[in-house]
Formats: structure tokens, sequence, C-alpha cells
């Protein structure tokens, strides 16, 4: 168990450094100079020049790199040449609202499946179950940037129940405050309510087929009691995929704070982009792929603690 | 009279013939599937025949007007038939979605092949690890980053010229490689280690040949269903990227672009524009969905996980 938690802890930061480099080299070799962006397209040639010099990146690829790794690994992300902005203040700044959002929406999304799956696997065969798994496939079906233009229209515009955009702050009152998330983490979250959904279903009439089960009930074990104990074994799959769904959520939540005008790190990105500024692109990127590869690790770990038979066997 | 019986009689050989068919594609929901694909198809490529007005043709007389009879789903901003743009729109979704997947299949189904079937050394060993690092990449952000630095302008890479559909395509299909590769090796791996490959080595078949001539057509049913799943995976990212402004470029048409204008008119009341693109994708996708459903229950019952990708 120890020595698999230590190579895939070994391995994630192994695939950190390599992403980082490949994310490094594509921010570099860029088609237009950070110079230009910076100076604009009337600059001459000596002053781009002077302008690489002076940020080094004039330097061979190689060596722009360790100068970026080093700090970072400090966590230092450094200052945009174009914003001349802290970045690590924008992360801080960004973060935190898109955090929020995909931590409901996951919260959201793992409490709705399990009942959702539990239910349909319950009544397996009845129309609550095919109901459910018309349900699965409309969520992983309809794309939630549309699914957000449809609620806007018809709970923000037609009936004004939410707020058709932008989060309200805390300090604005906390009931205002979650009536502005409400459609933003419903949309983010119903893709992964359909696969975990999905995922809980099968997984809890496999085990529900089981002889142990089967004995559990003869013996006269009460019906919530033999639901419990098949839930447990039933949500190992559904724990690790519930994992790696939070790292991807964080993709979606982009796409879902565009179409709500949410300041989030899409804005951040975005925004970079459309300014060229590719500093900030390569540390938003970064911070994601932290993230995303943290859950990845977490998954693995879970999987290991929850299924023990897999952390023996080397992979 | 004659020409009765005979009829009655071909329908009597085609009716086992359906059958056959709808089984193979795993019930009703398969065919339900199968049938929505086919006929997104048909409308993306006879756009130009079906197709009422011409997609980018602007009428400063006829803008937001509501679906009527001339047009069915309304006009946008600039006066062009909303219907027609729809129709057009499948052309990007549909050749994104499948042409990223053929590009991951290619890359994918060949390293999962080649280390599965060779397992057991270095060789193995590098492509797995290669494999799972890119796995370490998110690919929707990966994907609107990437095309961002590099613009949305068409690239020029010697004498080629890559608009910036090909690249959201190539990039999509790279970041395919290996989800794909990882499901065909566990395939070649199991199969490389079963008797007909030691009983094809016996009769001195050469390795490649074992490995293209039979292991690879053993191995194909799990990517067969992974790659119909992504498909609708793929229509979806395209869409995304291209309504944050970085996929397809305007005028042409894209459910995704036009999703992102109907943004404006969300206050206005001009529903229609916001309606009908989301419409065309989510029922896109729904029949790749089914298909791909269907197909697993046909060819890998044992699998049951759900489209996980992005």
């Amino acid at each position: 168990m120890l020595g698999l938690v230590l190579r895939r802890v070994v391995f994630s930061l192994g695939a950190l450094l390599f992403v980082s480099f490949v994310l490094f080299v594509l921010t570099a070799a860029i088609p237009v100079s950070p110079a230009r962006a910076v100076l604009g397209f009337q600059a001459t040639e000596t002053q781009v020049h002077q302008f690489d010099h002076e940020h080094g990146l004039d330097r061979p690829l190689v060596v722009q790199y360790g100068a970026w790794l080093g700090p970072v690994l400090h966590g230092e992300l450094g200052k945009s040449l174009v914003t001349d902005l802290n970045m690590n203040q924008e992360i801080a700044r960004t973060l935190p609202i898109t955090l929020e959002l995909v931590c409901l929406a996951f919260a959201f999304a793992v409490g709705i499946s399990i009942l959702l799956g539990t239910v349909s696997a319950l009544y397996e065969g009845r129309l609550i179950d095919h109901a459910a798994r018309m349900l699965a496939v409309l969520g992983v079906s309809v794309p939630g940037f549309w699914l957000a233009l449809l609620l806007i229209l018809l709970f923000a515009v037609d009936l004004p129940w939410f707020p058709p955009g932008g989060i309200a702050p805390i300090s604005g009152g906390i009931a205002e405050h979650v009536r502005s998330l409400v459609l933003p983490v419903f949309c983010l979250a119903v893709f992964y309510v359909a696969i975990l959904s999905r995922m809980t279903r099968s997984s809890l009439v496999e085990v529900l087929s089981q002889d142990y089960i089967r004995t559990a009930r003869a013996t006269g074990l009460r019906r919530p009691l033999v639901l419990r104990y098949a839930l447990k074994n039933a949500l190992v799959p559904v724990v690790t995929v519930a994992a790696m769904s939070f790292g991807y959520m964080f993709g979606w939540a982009l796409i879902i704070e565009t179409v709500f005008n949410i300041g989030g790190m899409s804005g951040a990105l975005l925004d970079a982009i459309n300014q060229r500024d590719y500093a900030l692109v390569r540390a938003v990127v970064l911070v994601f792929t932290m993230i995303f590869l943290a859950a990845n690790l977490l998954a693995d770990i879970l999987n290991a603690w929850l299924d023990p038979r897999l952390g023996k066997a080397p992979r | 009279m004659s020409v009765t019986m005979g009829a009655v009689r071909r329908a009597g050989r085609l009716a086992p013939l359906m059958r056959r068919g709808a089984a193979s594609l795993g019930g009703p929901t398969g065919i339900a599937g199968a049938v929505i694909v086919a006929v997104v198809i048909i409308l993306a490529v006879f756009a130009p025949l079906v197709s009422p007005y011409n997609p980018v043709t602007i009428s400063l007389d006829h803008q937001l007007t509501a679906p009527d009879a001339t047009s069915w789903f309304g006009t946008d901003q600039s006066g062009r038939d909303v219907l027609s743009r729809v129709i057009w729109g499948a052309r990007p979704s549909l050749e994104v979605g499948i042409m990223a997947v053929l590009i991951g299949l290619v890359g994918g189904v060949g390293l999962g092949l080649a280390a599965g079937f060779y397992s057991g050394g270095w060789f193995e060993q590098v492509i797995m690890r290669c494999v799972e690092s890119i796995a370490a990449i998110p690919l929707l952000i990966w994907a609107i980053a990437v095309v961002g630095i590099l613009g949305v302008e068409p690239m020029h890479v010697g004498p080629f010229v890559f608009s910036n559909q090909t690249k959201v395509m190539g990039l999509l299909g790279l970041l395919y490689i290996p989800g794909l590769a990882r499901i065909t090796y566990v395939a070649a791996l199991a199969e490389s280690r079963s008797d007909y490959v030691s009983a094809r080595r016996l009769q001195g078949v050469a390795e490649w040949r074992i490995m293209l001539g039979d292991v690879l057509a053993n191995c194909l049913s799990p990517v067969i269903v992974q790659a119909t799943l992504l498909v609708a995976i793929g229509i979806i990212i395209e869409a995304a990227i291209s309504f944050v402004g970085l996929g397809v470029q305007p005028p042409q048409p894209s459910w995704g672009t036009m999703l992102a204008d109907s943004r404006n008119y969300l206050f206005s009341g001009e529903w229609w524009l916001s309606l009908f693109p989301g419409l065309a994708i989510s029922i896109t996708v729904i029949g790749f969905n089914l298909l791909g459903d269907g197909l697993r229950d046909v060819l890998d019952p044992r699998r049951n996980t759900a489209n996980f990708t992005a």
C-alpha cells in the first residue's frame, strides 16, 4: 500500500515536471513575441531585441525553463510581462471563486447521483429505473453551457427567480450569494450526476446479486442494514471516478463561468489569451494541471485503499 | 400477383437480415442512435441541397425574425436563416468529432497494440509511461490554452496551411491517444498470451503479421465502443471551444459560435437563437451516445464504465 502510494506520488511529480516542460515550450515557442504584445507592432527590431534581452527571452529554452521553474517550485509564479500584475495575486483572486463553484457542484453531483443510482438499482427494470436511465443519457449528451443558456432564459429572464449572471459576494448576504450560485452549480453538475449515478446503479446491481447479500437477507437482516453493507462495497469504483471527475470539472467550470459572466479562473485565462499574456496563460494552466493531477493521485490512492487487492499486485 | 409474391419473398429474406442488423446494434436504443447519427451525417453531407437558404447570406430586411413559414427556425442578427446555419453547422462538428477520433485511433491503437504485444520489456515501459504522462493533461483547458496560444488565424507550416478547425481536430486527436492506447493495451496484453498466438508462432508466422492480422482484430471491440463515445464528447468539446471564440471562426456557421452569439439576445426575447443550435448538438450527441451504448451491449458486455473523458 505504502509502496503503491509512493510510486504514484513519484509518478505524479514526474508527470507534472514533464507536462510543465511541454507547457513551457508551447508558451515560449509562440508565433508572436511577447515584446510585440507589450511594445506594439510599430516597435523596431532593435527595441524588440532589447526587450527580449532584458527579460531573458533570447536565452536557450532549457535555460529559460530552469529560470522559470526555480521560483515556481517555491510557489512564485512571477510577474506578467504584459499587465505587470503579480500572477500569484491574480490566481489568489480568481481561484477561490472557481474552487467554490466546483466544490459545490461536486458535492451536489455526488449526493444526488448516489441517491439516484441507489433508487434505480433497488427498482431495477421498473419505470423509475428507466426514467433515471433516460435522464442519464440526456445528462451526458446535453452540453452544460447550452443548458445554462436555457435556464437563464427560463429562470432569470422570464421568471426572475435567479440572477442571470455573476456571483453575489457573501458580504451582500448569504441568501443572495447562494441564489446566484444555484444555476451555475446545477449546470456544471448535470454531466457528472449522469456519469456517477449510472456507475452507482450498475455497481450496486452487481453487488446486490452476490451470494453474501443473499445470505445476509436470508439471516433476516433488516433491509436498510443490508443496503448499507451493499452500498459500502458498491461505492468503491464510484469513489475513484468521483475523485477523477473533480479534476475534470475545472475544465467545464471555465465554460460555465463564461456563460454566467463569473470572474473566476476562466476570466483570467481568456483575458490572458486575448492580451497575448502567455506568462499568465502558463501560470493558470499550470495551476489547473496541478489540481487535475492531485485529483487523479487521490483517485489512485483511494482506489488502492478501498480495494486492497490492487495495492498488492504490481501494475 | 407474381410481383407481390416476389415482394413477400424478398421481405421474408430481408426480415432476418434486419433482425440481425438490429441485434448487432444492441436493441432499440442502439438502432435509435444509429438512425440519428445517419440522419445528421446525411444532412451534413448534403447541406447544400437540403438547407433552404445560403447560411452566410446577410439579409438586412429580415433581421431577428421569429420562426415562421418562410424560415422555420427564424433568422439571426444579420438576417441569416437559422435552420440553414444549423444544418451547415453539422459539418464542423462532425468533422472535428470524427477526425479527432480517427487521429486518436491511429496513434492510440498503434501504441497500445505494440506495447501490449511486445510486453515485458523497456519498449512497453517507455510507451505506457509516455501515454500516462499525456493522460495527466486536462483535455479541455489545454485545448483552450493551446489554441489560444497558437492564435485562431490559419497557421502556415512549410507548404501546408492549417485552419483553426484543423488545429482543434489535431489537438483533440492527440489528447485522445492515451485513453485509446490504454484500452488497446489491456486487450492486446491478454490476447498476446492466448493459445492461438502461440499456435500461429509455431506455424512460423512472422510476429508483425500475428500482431496486425490476428491480435488487432480481437482487440477492436472495446476500442470501437470507446471511439463512438469519444465522437460524442468531441462534438461537445468542439462546441465549447467555439463557444469561447477559439474554435470555428465566423462567418462559417458552427453550433458553438451560434450559441455564443445568442448570448447577446437572451434578454431581448430572441429565444430561437439559443434553442435550435443547442438542440442540434444535444440530438447529435444523444445519437452517438445511444449508438455507443448499443454497441457496448453487443461487443463488450462486461465493461460497464461510462463515457468518461473531459
